[in-house]
């Protein structure tokens, strides 16, 4: 565990540090700490950079990663399914359309109005999937299945809405959904941290539920859980994050379904231990993306979200090979 | 043979009123006019180069994925499988960018061939992905792959894109779904593929029926399996291939008909197919010009129409129709 927290901890700071330095300017060490720790001394070019454009990048990527990996792990717990993720089950999907119809519609994007719809429609989609699939009781299969369905009908209808948009609207809310880091400020950190702070630690009280939601209903139930409570509970936490993440980030998938595995692989089952471990290896997994991403070609820049899948779609295939002889 | 000739009529009708459909006022008189006297007036230009194309775009499109995905139902045994959800439609497309991108002089014909290979090879993929481990190619399992094989191809799309920005304004709309702006000779190039596609699948439909009853009863009354899946799977391809290459990928058609289609005619596939064919004829012929008529105004891509009309059906299925998994 100490072990697994000193790697990835460097691993952060390193990817930050190269962040801060990288780029159409290079910044020299020195020059960025001066930057940072005495704004008076170092000139203006600089101090704007660093810290107006790329340190609010960097936190902002740290914190979303961090926030997809902990969503994955919950949604991995309560669906019992490894390969169950927050954006392939469209709870994302459902937050960006929300998200998406206030920004067209009433032409408002500012940080805090778009985090609340988003939590609305993630709230909204974990609800319609949790509903749709209960038969007396909610099979894990039943919801994969359903949130898929879900997940590309809410797609469908954000390309709808975005025909009726106003053109330069939705073509902000297009490079927005794409999943990408660009645009970060302060403001947009804030927001997010003050979103995040309270489900981190709600979650992170609740890992001993988690861990007993980890084996099957029944043994569950027969410790004295109230598994179908507890599990809505968590799916409510677990939008929360998403929605969080999506909101300040758009669409940026497979985080949640790499972060939690890595973290188990290296930490063993029990959530106290995988859960702040998938957030770090979340957060250096977004922060190096968003880094090749945006030095890799440059001037142009892949977004974030698709150097995550580009990473992320072979390990999920590599997933199922190393389970190939288990039940899913 | 009833429901055949009133489907078929259906279809008819809906291509009769599609034409009439439009900005401008064109009444059928005048397109029976365009059709056998043309005249090179403004309406009967629009009737011969926008209208017809399109309906006829539609009704190929239409055929070839539900008839399509009525062949991997039956060969995978699978209540899902259908060309979109299986990322046969995506994987198509993604070919045919990397087609458009990379190679400047490859002449028209040959997009279709390009985009054959891409169904081919995405469709054996995800079946071979999602077969990995115990149980086999489950719905589960299935619908898991297709969905990361997706979300992979379009993120190399995307990322492929980005470097050749003429490209992606002009298969913006082709590459949701559209059949707007088809030229005749687009549709017309790939009509022999799919004519070939649906006979051949109503040629052995017999064999499908066989193959649609499991593995275990097919062996049994002695089919060569490992042919049949090659010869259907062939057959797939080629029908998604040409429906993409000309009108992009067109998700949940290939889903929904089919299981309309058993719903109608049962489950012996030499009624189902052509039940199938003329059912998604007419799906995605309503389904585009129903919008058409409501926002005259708009360019509605047809593949989020049947998006959002497929999803519901595709919960539906997911909820009642999978046996074993509830």
């Amino acid at each position: 565990m100490i072990r697994t927290v000193t790697i990835f901890a460097t691993a952060i700071a390193v990817l930050s540090l190269t962040g801060l330095m990288l780029g159409d300017q290079q910044i020299a060490v020195p020059q960025i700490a001066a930057a940072v720790f005495k704004p008076d001394e170092s000139d203006a070019v600089t101090l704007m950079i660093v810290r107006e454009f790329r340190l609010p990048r960097i936190v902002l990527a740290a914190i979303v990663g961090a926030a997809l990996a902990v969503a994955g792990s919950v949604s991995q717990t309560v669906m019992r399914n490894p390969l169950a993720e927050p954006g392939l089950l469209g709870i994302n999907s459902g937050a960006a359309l929300a998200a998406l119809l206030v920004i067209v519609f009433f032409e408002r994007s500012d940080p805090a109005l778009v985090s609340f719809s988003a939590f609305a429609g993630a709230l909204g989609m974990a609800a319609l999937i949790y509903v749709l699939s209960w038969r007396s009781g909610a099979s894990s299969i039943r919801i994969i299945l359903i949130g898929i369905g879900l997940s590309s009908m809410a797609g469908a209808a954000s390309s709808f809405i975005s025909l009726f948009g106003d053109l330069t609207t939705v073509q902000s809310a297009q490079t927005w959904l794409a999943g990408s880091v660009w645009n970060a400020n302060w403001d947009k950190v804030h927001v997010l941290a003050v979103w995040l702070l309270p489900a981190f630690i709600m979650v992170l009280l609740a890992h001993r539920e988690l861990d007993l939601m980890s084996f099957d209903d029944m043994s569950a139930s027969g410790l004295g859980m109230r598994v179908q409570a507890a599990r809505a509970a968590m799916v409510l936490l677990c939008s929360l994050i998403s929605a969080a993440a999506v909101a300040a980030a758009g669409l940026i998938g497979f985080v949640g379904l790499i972060a939690p595995h890595i973290a188990r692989r290296l930490t063993g089952h029990r959530h106290c231990r995988v859960l702040p471990a998938a957030a770090l290896v979340g957060a250096s997994l977004l922060l190096g993306a968003d880094l090749v991403g945006r030095t890799v070609i440059a001037p142009a820049q892949l977004p974030a979200g698709l150097m995550i899948v580009l990473i992320g779609a072979p390990f999920f295939a590599f997933l199922l090979w190393k389970r190939r002889n288990a039940r899913i | 043979m009833a429901g055949l000739v009133v489907l078929a009529s259906a279809v008819v009708l809906t291509a009769l009123w599609a034409m009439v459909v439009g900005t401008s006022d064109i009444g059928l008189p005048d397109v029976y006019r365009a059709l056998f006297e043309f005249d090179g007036s403004r309406d009967h230009i629009v009737v011969t180069t926008v209208r017809l194309p399109r309906i006829l775009a539609a009704i190929l499109a239409g055929a070839s994925l539900a008839v399509a995905g009525a062949l991997m139902q039956a060969v995978t045994n699978n209540p899902l499988a259908s060309p979109g959800l299986l990322g046969v439609n995506a994987g198509a497309a993604f070919a045919v960018v990397l087609a458009l991108v990379f190679l400047d002089d490859l002449p028209a014909r040959g997009y279709v061939w390009v985009a054959f290979a891409g169904a081919g090879v995405a469709g054996g993929l995800v079946y071979a992905i999602g077969s990995i481990g115990f149980g086999g190619a489950t719905p589960l399992k299935l619908a898991l792959a297709g969905a990361v094989f997706s979300a992979f191809v379009s993120a190399m799309t995307t990322s492929i894109l980005i470097f050749d920005a003429t490209t992606i304004d002009s298969i913006r709309l082709w590459s949701v779904g559209s059949l707007a702006n088809r030229p005749m000779s687009n549709v017309l190039g790939v009509l022999p593929y799919i004519v070939t596609g649906l006979a051949a699948a109503l040629l052995f439909s017999r064999q499908i029926t066989t193959m649609s009853l499991g593995a275990d009863v097919a062996r049994t009354v002695g089919q060569n399996l490992a042919l049949w899946r090659i010869v259907s799977g062939a057959i797939v391809a080629l029908l998604a291939g040409s429906a993409v290459a000309m009108a992009g990928p067109i998700g949940f058609v290939g889903l929904v008909i089919p299981h309309m289609a058993r719903m109608l005619a049962g489950s012996d596939y030499r009624r189902v197919i052509p039940v199938s064919a003329l059912g998604g004829a007419l799906l995605v012929l309503l389904g585009d010009n129903l919008l058409r008529a409501v926002f005259p105004e708009r360019t509605i891509p047809v593949g989020i129409t049947m998006a959002v009309l497929g999803a519901p059906f595709f919960v539906y299925l997911a909820r009642n129709r999978l046996r074993g998994n509830n």
